[in-house]
């Protein structure tokens, strides 16, 4: 890591003064601003950055539907057993150093990546091995996902050189059409175009990343024009940001959703009607204005509609119904008292709401949702935490409520979120204290389903088993707002955040 | 001599001193947080989408947090003797070389703040000095007394808001070339100059009625050399003691003001640290910053004793 | 011509002082729940129909907000400085009076805490517990206590040294005698000042601990939260930012010029 002294920084300032004339019209840079710090070189730590930047690829990617298209690896097939899929890659890749992608390669990337924590770990994996020039996965049972695993960002294949002793990774040497050139961590890192790469050379010559965890002064960086690419944008800014006419905003709707996670095991929510309750004395939809502004975020189930499969169509939208909350614990035995907070058995229904500050709107949100119950009789104190709490406090038993986001889609298909979160003993960002046999059961068939509709028939009987019973409450969904500045062109968003794809971009002017 | 000797070593003691503290209080840190330390480690390396059991877990391994507390006790105070201050709970690397990348950036930021105020408010102080209770001297008075009261980071918002955003002059945040220095060295150097300016104003006023000036114009001197070489060195010298008392300003504005621009210096990542725990950090960046505070306070005194020949112990 | 001046500065910080305080005490009164949301009117700017000051980002009322964070900001301050003045005093009076190696741990002792500018050690502390206020508290009382300490020390010492007070020694006459008659009367303005500077100091730590993040908790309504909690909405709403500011200002301000008028 570098250390820069003030000599150096001076030096280095970009537009030193505006108007400036300069001897040679310099490289262009497409700066890229998001929130997200680089962790280090491990890909189970930041991994999604090497992945969207495009320095590092995985066998498997997405295109803009989601659906899984081919990366390194060219074709996948599984075996007539069913517990082995092979993966043919795709010919004349190399890596920036220089050396070809084999098999050999793949294998070792991916059982060190076995190793750390991360969704392939969950997966049924039995062995990863190179074979004839193909890389063969072994599964213990039929897993049919198990390519939707490949394109996460943990699975992300280096060079047999990037790993050091003990493999420990000393250095990011991908495959992608970007090679790193300076890291900076944990705020920026620079990287030029890779000759060597087997897709068509992009337009941009060079990229740099930089983590800025401020959402007002990613806006500003924005408007003022110091980056081309700006995401996550907050959402006070996004109207404002509109209405300029350099940024050209783009919003997609993410496969994510905030939800509020209850622990069945207390009194408070064992009884399906004090879930509902709690459901019906959200306000969502004016959270999802007011606090978002996203008035078609405000979440009626627990998957978005850019879930097709999974989203149950003819749900209403979400309506506050105090009274009917009120009714609801009523009929539990929740009578409220002089002060107005309910109580049954001498026991006051006061809770302690878990939430972090990973996403900026979470701790508003859950000062919103305070004020909203507190109407309804429950008397809710806020915890802002450490996001690992969470778990922690799930394993542990002492979560009581937790408000936190839940990305759907951290594998392609949404099942391998499921499998994770509402499992036989719930999951530490899931259920807590609920499991539903129905559920497991459908969700093990998917497992083996080939067939689409049936599939379809199984996520919408997932769903409706999770709007009916609510052991998790949806409160809203994320829109991803993206500002492209119109020096660009060819931007687009991807709704599944893998890659930000600069190598189809190209300079307007 | 003597007194240089007895003036470093003060400090010297006062630095192994922070440096105890510091390790002892970081140390209880660890035993009496609640939660677990193994699960908050996990969420700031794999970020909450996969912090879990199973992560936590290797982390508890890996860091061997379950030792028993002697053991832990004395490996701690042995590594801060030994100046390795450890790896980070977040980031991983090590704490040594995060903080000296957070060095520059913080002592980049204080000399420009420092140099700014110094620019700006002991001349101001002088000027006024010259016409004591003039409008301009009590406006002056005032409008001090005004931004002294105001906290750094109101300055630096109202800064921002009406440079960076409004005006659209200045780039809000980050680190880059000159133009991003400009709004966090200003904020501070607001605070730092309404200060400066109001004490070298009194110490100026308070020189102007000595005697030795009024022997010096007698003396026939003309009025340029009489402030140049007998009241400016005099009214130096309250105004660089007042500098020990501004340093804490500093610090403490430091910490605020690199917040508020994400500067990425040490009291940015103290702050980062306190708020996930990452207690080698925030051994860390306190340390950094209390070991900073004593050596600008032992350059202080240094110069204190090169201008003023009363503070030397006869020779 | 200075003397007059200064009293003059101290009437401004008094009233000053009081107005604010006004605003703490009787306000509250008045208005109705800080806490009470209304998400269909959101950040409503000042004079709206009903909301003198407007509301926040949850359709609070900012006049309700405003008047609570005033309470709680000057009642922690007044707390905190009490709460170091007391042990600062009883500390110094002590060293003052036994001298030798009592004097010379206390003094060792103040040069320790002295050594880490007030704030670090308040974030140290901080970092036991975020969000927690006994932490804060604790740590602003340690930052603080060691300038009462010095203060006592070397006002009662010298008062001590005096032949006055060796005379009322030899009459017999006890160490009460002493504070009341001699030290009181000298040390007692001071004590005022600075009662008043740490009231400042204390202000303006808890709101900068609240703007980082290491504050009170939600929905607790503070000047520093409050103006972090606002920041993002400074372009649809710029007053409501700067509205707890120009309060902390005024306060810190007050209190500053009310204690000794110079304010450096």
């Amino acid at each position: 890591m570098k250390r820069r002294t003030l000599l150096a920084s001076l030096a280095a300032a970009p537009g030193v003064l505006p108007g400036t004339a300069r001897a040679q019209a310099p490289v262009r840079t497409l700066r890229v601003v998001t929130p997200w710090e680089i962790g280090g070189l491990d890909p189970a730590r930041s991994g999604y950055v090497f992945q969207r930047m495009q320095i590092a690829e995985t066998l498997v990617g997405t295109d803009a539907a989601g659906a899984l298209v081919p990366l390194l690896a060219r074709a996948w097939r599984l075996d007539a057993d069913r517990l082995a899929w092979r993966f043919a890659l795709r010919a004349g890749a190399t890596f920036h150093d220089g050396t070809p992608v084999t098999a050999e390669a793949v294998a070792a990337a991916l059982v060190r990546a076995r190793a750390q924590p991360g969704p392939l770990a969950q997966a049924p994996v039995e062995a990863i091995t190179a074979e004839a020039g193909e890389v063969v996965v072994r599964t213990r049972q039929p897993f049919l996902s198990l390519p939707a695993f490949l394109a996460h960002s943990g699975a992300i294949v280096l060079a047999p050189a990037s790993y050091g002793e003990g493999g420990a990774v000393r250095a990011i040497i991908g495959s992608g059409p970007y090679r790193l050139t300076d890291l900076l961590a944990p705020q920026r890192l620079d990287a030029e175009r890779f000759a060597g790469w087997w897709g068509p050379a992009p337009a941009i010559e060079r990229v740099s990343y930089l983590a800025v965890g401020r959402g007002e002064t990613r806006a500003a960086m924005a408007e003022g024009g110091q980056a081309e690419i700006v995401t996550t944008l907050a959402p006070e800014t996004v109207d404002r940001l509109r209405r300029n006419a350099r940024v050209e905003v783009v919003t997609v709707p993410i496969p994510r959703t905030r939800a509020l996670k209850l622990n069945a095991n207390l009194p408070f929510f064992a009884d399906v009607r004090v879930r509902r309750a709690v459901a019906l004395a959200l306000d969502r939809d004016g959270m999802a204005r007011a606090l978002l502004r996203s008035p078609e975020g405000a979440a009626n189930q627990f998957f978005p509609p850019a879930l097709p499969d999974w989203y149950i169509a003819d749900l209403p939208p979400p309506r506050r119904d105090l009274a009917a909350a009120q009714r609801l614990l009523d009929e539990a035995g929740w009578r409220a008292g002089p002060d107005g907070i309910r109580a049954r058995d001498g026991r006051a229904f006061r809770v302690t709401l878990r939430t972090f500050t990973d996403r900026p709107e979470l701790p508003v949100l859950a000062t919103a949702i305070q004020g909203q119950l507190r109407e309804a009789g429950i008397d809710l104190q806020v915890a802002i935490v450490n996001s690992g709490e969470i778990p922690a406090g799930h394993t542990d038993g002492t979560l009581e409520m937790a408000l936190y986001a839940r990305n759907l889609a951290l594998v392609p298909d949404p099942l391998g979120t499921v499998l994770q979160d509402f499992g036989a003993q719930g999951g530490e960002w899931g259920a807590m204290g609920w499991s539903s046999p129905e559920l497991l059961a459908a969700a093990a068939r998917m497992g083996e389903e080939a067939d689409p509709a049936a599939r379809r028939a199984l996520a919408q009987r997932i769903a409706r088993i999770l709007h009916d019973e609510m052991p998790v409450i949806p409160v809203a969904w994320y829109d991803y707002p993206v500002a492209f500045s119109r020096r660009t062109a060819g931007g687009s968003v991807d709704p599944l955040e893998i890659s930000y794809r600069i190598a189809g971009m190209r300079w307007a002017d | 001599m003597g007194g240089l000797i007895r003036a470093l070593g003060a400090r010297l003691l006062q630095a192994a001193l922070v440096a105890m503290a510091v390790g002892i209080a970081c140390f209880l840190m660890v035993r009496l947080l609640p939660g677990d330390m193994a699960y908050r480690v996990a969420a700031g390396r794999y970020g909450m989408d996969h912090v879990n059991t199973a992560a936590a877990e290797a982390v508890r391994a890996e860091l061997g947090l379950d030792r028993p507390w002697w053991q832990l006790l004395s490996a701690w105070l042995g590594d801060l003797a030994r100046f390795d201050l450890g790896v980070s709970l977040v980031s991983g690397d090590r704490v040594v070389e995060e903080l000296s990348v957070y060095l520059g950036h913080t002592l980049l930021l204080s000399v420009v703040a420092l140099l700014l105020s110094a620019l700006v408010g002991p001349p101001l102080g002088v000027l006024l000095a010259m016409r004591p209770g003039s409008a301009a001297d009590r406006t002056g008075m005032a409008v001090g007394a005004v931004l002294r009261a105001v906290p750094a980071f109101v300055i630096g918002l109202v800064l921002m808001m009406v440079f960076a955003v409004q005006l659209g002059w200045l780039p809000a945040a980050g680190v880059g070339g000159w133009r991003e220095v400009v709004l966090p060295a200003t904020t501070l150097a607001i605070g730092l100059a309404a200060v400066s300016s109001r004490v070298a104003r009194d110490a100026m006023v308070a020189v102007a009625h000595s005697p030795y000036l009024a022997f010096a114009r007698t003396k026939g001197l003309p009025e340029g050399a009489v402030i140049r070489r007998h009241a400016l060195r005099n009214a130096a010298v309250p105004v660089t003691a007042y500098l020990g008392v501004q340093l804490v300003t500093l610090v403490e504005g430091v910490v605020i003001v690199e917040t508020l621009f994400a500067w990425p210096g040490i009291g940015h990542a103290l702050v980062h640290a306190v708020v996930a725990r990452d207690v080698p950090m925030v051994q860390g960046t306190a340390l950094a910053m209390g070991l900073i505070f004593v050596a600008l306070n032992a350059a202080v005194d240094l110069t204190c004793l090169a201008i003023d020949p009363r503070r030397r112990p006869p020779s | 011509m200075r003397r007059v001046g200064m009293r003059g500065t101290r009437v401004i910080g008094l009233a000053l002082l009081g107005a604010v305080l006004g605003f703490g005490l009787v306000v509250p009164l008045l208005t109705g729940d800080p806490m009470r949301q209304d998400l269909s009117a959101t950040l409503l700017p000042p004079g709206a129909p009903g909301h003198l000051l407007g509301t926040d980002h949850l359709g609070r009322s900012m006049l309700a907000r405003l008047a609570h964070a005033t309470r709680l900001s000057l009642g922690l301050a007044a707390a905190t400085a009490l709460c170091a003045a007391v042990p600062g005093l009883l500390l110094g009076l002590l060293a003052a009076w036994r001298r030798g190696w009592v004097e010379r741990v206390l003094v060792g002792l103040a040069d320790g805490v002295m050594a880490l500018p007030g704030l670090l050690l308040v974030l140290i502390f901080a970092a036991f517990a975020p969000g927690d206020f006994l932490p804060l508290y604790l740590g602003l009382s340690l930052a603080f206590w060691v300038e009462y300490f010095r203060l006592t020390r070397s006002v009662a010492g010298s008062v001590f040294a005096r032949p006055q007070a060796e005379a009322a020694r030899l009459l017999g006459l006890g160490p009460w005698h002493l504070l009341r008659h001699h030290l009181l009367p000298e040390l007692g303005p001071m004590l005022l000042t600075l009662l008043g500077f740490s009231a400042a100091a204390a202000v303006t730590a808890l709101s900068a601990l609240a703007f980082v993040g290491i504050g009170l908790r939600p929905p607790t309504p503070e000047w520093g939260s409050m103006m972090t909690e606002l920041l993002p909405y400074y372009e649809e709403a710029p007053w409501h930012v700067l509205m707890p500011g120009l309060l902390l200002a005024a306060s810190v301000l007050g209190l500053q010029l009310a204690a000794g008028g110079r304010g450096t």
